[in-house]
């Protein structure tokens, strides 16, 4: 009789055979021990592999335990983060640059205590410290993002080891490998005659740059004097900034004063107290000035834009001219080519023997025209604010979720978060106080434990919205998106109720000691909890 | 059956209660989904474990089997057991995922239909299976050709049907008890493999 084989008594085992051949295999393995055999040696081979298989030999990771958080369409990811660069350009271009505007017109001379504070003294001399604090923040940034992205193709201690290794790699290195040349010291000089074959970043109280570089060059100085020749841009964070060489192409100048000497290439940004370009100074491009004053006397070949204080102009515009500020004093050497426009509180004053294109176009602002660009202000800034505070949230929710959800449970009980808030509120004012204090003193370190506390105020109008937005819509979810939803709803209606006059305050004075609490609580609880395993879902 | 594998392996009271959160999830409601993941996750991220080469990438493949079947639920047949569809949504997944990562030099399916079948001695595969921990023979699975594991898996795992196998690694159905044959050769010769070093380590010693 012949036997069968392997193919079919696995597929008999697993009734997967015809019905009569199942038959035929049957009656056989009754007769036929190595058949019979070779059946239960394969049946035995099943249940190990069952059993090898389904054996619980590994917990869920934490991340599992809950309800998924990879839900969230991108869009939204999209969308906030488009919102929240955007809030972060529109704060550094309008927001900060009409605030210095208006502090010059105040009065605050070279003397004033903002200025002491940003550019001067104890904070100034922290500024090299600041610099390898934010390298040291953005290579923890990097870091992250490199984690996440091996992750997902490597185990995670070879992921760590890699990252770890290419950190103590990039930190090894010199940093003249680097794609810049870097130096770092108390007087830096690139002497004339010396060429710097690269973009060159330099950080210290001085810096003179008298010879070539073949690259940009940015600096982060006290005193920067461009009196070589630049072919790339200088982008500069300085408290005077003197540019009196050649500089092919753009000039960003954060500084207190900007005086420029030399010619430009391409277009000059200037941003600071004063700005002076003088007769034999040239600008190729277009200049955008931010400043409390400024004393154009040179050439520029295209446009200029300005919010400035006040503002002298002596040299030419070979464009257009738009300048919004104090007072514009136009002299008899001066010249603008194309169409000039002012807005300002009182007529600019046009010097017999200016030459003009066209006579200056001008609007006188009033009291009722600036509420109405406030209001357009304050509207563009509550759509940023809102779009930044739901980034922050949907961050939270993601990253924290474990945080999330206690300070989401601690918001629920309304009184004390309100009450831990009040107090943590009085603590920071404290704090503040006593940290200008030490500022002005003199140790600019004191700033730092007060800046500790504005994320935290940022934060708490998240989990009052999401609280919000969850007594609104029913209960609250476990589900990331459905969450996310709620938080979007109610931080909307906190920033409109926000918006009402006075009341407005109100709500976001009730917003921040709630939350604020409610987020110190989370704190303290998640603290707590850490050894507990698995804190049960809100309910 | 394993109830952890198949939760609705269970009484008729649970398998209505089963059958009711099926419904509330299917209809929207947050909390009976929350349930259904907490039910079937530790299930799926095993299933995951098995068939996925890292820790890692079963994480995120549970992760991203759950959007799907959320999303997907509406087209769940009730008439079907549950954990048998979420097994076959997890399957197409992994097994997508495999391949399309660069595992194509051992996803051939032309050498299945040529392969001898050798009779083996029955007293030797007993020999060779006896004693074997569950994580010898875990360890002896890591090292299968993804599609030979991922067969093993459908199979002894999910406790799929050859029609859904056949479906899901995309070969006839007539092949897929060639498939799990010669998956379990190759296991044998792996199995043999650490065996030999065992003995070889022994004599050392």
């Amino acid at each position: 009789m012949n036997h069968f084989d392997e193919m079919a008594c696995l597929l008999y085992l697993e009734g997967q055979l015809d019905p009569a051949r199942s038959r035929e295999l049957a009656a056989h393995v009754a007769d036929c021990a190595p058949c019979r055999d070779l059946l239960h040696a394969l049946q035995h081979e099943t249940i190990l592999l069952s059993s090898a298989l389904t054996e619980d030999n590994e917990s869920m990771p934490a991340r599992l335990a809950s309800a998924q958080v990879r839900s969230l369409p991108s869009w939204v990811w999209t969308l906030a983060f488009g919102a929240f660069a955007a809030g972060a350009y529109w704060f550094w271009t309008d927001g900060i640059g009409p605030w210095f505007d208006q502090l010059s017109n105040a009065g605050f001379g070279g003397t004033d205590v903002f200025s002491m504070i940003v550019f001067t003294g104890a904070f100034w001399e922290g500024w090299s410290d600041m610099i390898d604090a934010m390298q040291i923040g953005a290579l923890i940034l990097v870091a992250i993002v490199v984690i996440g992205w091996i992750r997902r193709r490597l185990r995670r201690s070879v992921a760590i080891a890699v990252v770890i290794s290419a950190l103590l790699f990039a930190l090894a290195l010199p940093p003249q490998a680097g794609a810049a040349e870097v130096r770092r010291g108390r007087s830096i000089l690139v002497p004339v005659g010396e060429v710097v074959h690269n973009d060159l970043i330099v950080s210290g109280p001085s810096v003179r740059i008298e010879g070539t570089v073949e690259g940009d060059v940015i600096a982060f100085t006290r005193n920067l004097t461009v009196t070589g020749h630049v072919t790339g841009d200088v982008i500069a964070f300085s408290e005077e900034a003197l540019i009196d060489g050649n500089v092919e192409g753009n000039v960003r100048v954060f500084s207190r004063d900007v005086n420029l000497q030399g010619a430009v290439g391409k277009n000059v940004t200037a941003f600071g107290r004063s700005v002076d370009t003088i007769s034999k100074s040239n600008v190729g491009g277009g200049m955008i000035v931010l400043a409390g004053e400024a004393d154009l006397d040179g050439k520029i070949q295209r446009d200029l834009l300005g919010m400035v204080g006040r503002t002298d102009l002596d040299g030419l515009i070979g464009g257009q001219a738009w300048i919004r500020g104090g007072s514009l004093t136009v002299a008899s050497s001066a010249e603008i080519r194309g169409p000039a426009k002012f807005e300002g509180p009182q007529q600019p004053v046009v010097e017999a023997g200016a030459k003009l294109a066209s006579p200056i176009q001008t609007e006188i602002t009033q009291e009722r025209q600036r509420t109405r660009r406030s209001t357009a202000r304050v509207a563009i800034r509550a759509i940023f604010g809102y779009g930044g505070a739901l980034v922050v949230g949907i961050l939270l929710l993601v990253i924290f979720p474990g945080f999330f959800r206690a300070t989401l449970r601690e918001t629920d009980s309304i009184g004390l978060p309100i009450g831990v808030g009040a107090l943590a509120l009085i603590t920071g004012a404290f704090l503040l106080v006593l940290g200008i204090l030490l500022l002005i003193v003199g140790i600019g370190a004191g700033v730092a434990g007060v800046m500790a506390y504005a994320p935290i105020l940022y934060v708490a109008q998240v989990f009052v919205g999401t609280w919000l937005g969850n007594k609104i819509m029913g209960q609250p979810s476990a589900v990331t998106s459905a969450v996310v939803g709620r938080m979007a709803v109610g931080l909307l209606i906190l920033r409109v109720a926000g918006l009402i006059p006075f009341l407005g305050g109100l709500v976001w004075l009730l917003v921040l000691l709630w939350g604020t609490g409610a987020v110190l609580l989370g704190f303290y609880r998640t603290s707590r909890a850490e050894s507990a395993p698995n804190a049960p879902l809100p309910a | 059956m394993d109830a952890r594998r198949h939760p609705e392996g269970m009484s008729p009271a649970e398998q209505a209660v089963a059958h009711e959160r099926i419904a509330l999830a299917k209809a929207g409601n947050a909390e009976a989904w929350g349930e259904l993941y907490r039910q079937y996750a530790p299930a799926i991220f095993r299933f995951c474990r098995r068939t996925m080469p890292t820790r890692e990438d079963a994480e995120d493949a549970t992760m991203d089997i759950f959007v799907k079947v959320r999303q997907k639920l509406s087209q769940y047949d009730a008439s079907r057991p549950f954990s048998a569809w979420l097994y076959t949504v997890a399957a197409n997944h992994c097994w997508d995922l495999l391949r399309r990562r660069k595992l194509r030099q051992d996803l051939e399916t032309g050498e299945v239909e040529k392969m001898p079948l050798e009779h083996p001695d029955p007293g030797q595969l007993e020999q060779l299976i006896e004693r074997r921990t569950g994580q010898e023979m875990r360890r002896a699975l890591d090292k299968l050709p993804a599609r030979s594991r991922m067969a093993l898996v459908l199979r002894y795992y999910a406790e799929m049907s050859y029609d859904d196998i056949a479906t899901t690694l995309g070969v006839r159905r007539t092949f897929v008890g060639v498939v799990l044959l010669r998956a379990r050769h190759q296991l044998r010769e792996i199995l043999e493999g650490q065996g030999g070093a065992k003995l070889a380590a022994g004599g050392a010693a």
